[in-house]
């Protein structure tokens, strides 16, 4: 029960502190290679390789894939860095998806 | 253009390939010709040295170009949001693609036996560089959801046959040196 009450407590303070989480989601483009796409992902985020493959072949077959939760600013620079790499990146709030 | 084995790894973090004259040549063409793309991009009209000084540009839409545009694409589907961040971000994302092409110039250049070692950053550089050249010429061989039907049915006197021919060698490249890179990070 403690688990549920710090999860709620997390998810109360998030609503009443504004402070509602953003993505960084990466969509899918023809001309990455699969395996180049799973590196950056492991690059980038430090992800195991089961983790960035998981990730890639989402972005894949469903066309995107959340890739990173966090703050605005944090998701901002995810993005740059993704976009460094050439891979498609865009970043929303996470309650708009 | 077969005549290179691609990457190879030797010992931890050391990539080697080996570059025939022509192969080089190539490479060395569409490297100079990215970093003049995003050249072109200057910034002008900049009321504000100050602005110019910290990266911040006078754009904030996006590249009318094609290929620019998806070297520099949107962060945010919202135009407004998508303009404010190109324009504080739009110049260091630029300074970093020319950085990833200008460092495969250089170690091509640095060998005139066509031999390349490269490190781990090296080998990043190298994999963010092709992959930009590899964006441009799919823009160019207008490669949409893995269909590629089009591109093998080219005559073969159309020069959009040899760029064909060398996205496709980039990309096999490519995949060497991510096989070296992956073989160490599996151990």
């Amino acid at each position: 029960m403690a688990k549920l009450a710090d999860a709620l407590e997390e998810e109360l303070k998030a609503i009443f502190s504004g402070d509602t989480p953003w993505v960084t989601i990466v969509w899918d483009d023809p001309v990455s290679l699969q395996n180049y796409v799973t590196y950056v992902f492991m690059e980038l985020f430090g992800y195991s390789k089961a983790k960035a493959t998981e990730l890639m072949l989402k972005v894949h077959n469903e066309g995107k894939a959340i890739v990173s939760t966090g703050s605005r600013e944090e998701m901002e620079h995810d993005v740059a860095r993704l976009h460094e790499y050439g891979l498609w990146a865009t970043l929303q709030r996470g309650d708009q998806i | 253009m077969a005549a290179t084995e691609g990457f190879k790894r030797h010992g931890a973090h050391t990539y080697l390939a080996h570059f025939e004259a022509s192969e080089k040549e190539v490479l060395l063409n569409l490297v100079e010709q990215i970093i003049e793309l995003l050249a072109e991009r200057v910034d002008h009209g900049h009321e504000d040295p100050l602005a110019a000084l910290v990266g911040i540009t006078s754009h904030d839409s996006p590249p009318e170009d094609e290929v620019l545009h998806r070297l520099l694409p949107n962060a945010y589907a919202d135009d407004v949001d998508a303009a404010e961040f190109r324009r504080y971000t739009e110049s260091t994302l630029r300074g970093k693609k020319q950085a990833h092409a200008m460092s495969i110039r250089m170690m091509l250049k640095a060998s005139p036996e066509g031999d390349v070692e490269l490190d781990h950053k090296g080998a990043n550089d190298w994999l963010g560089g092709l992959n930009d050249i590899r964006l441009a010429l799919g823009v160019r061989l207008k490669i949409e959801n893995n269909n590629y039907e089009h591109l093998e049915l080219l005559s073969p006197d159309d020069p959009l046959r040899g760029v064909y021919a060398v996205y496709s060698w980039l990309g096999w490249l490519q995949e060497t040196l991510l096989d070296a890179l992956m073989d160490e990070v599996s151990e």
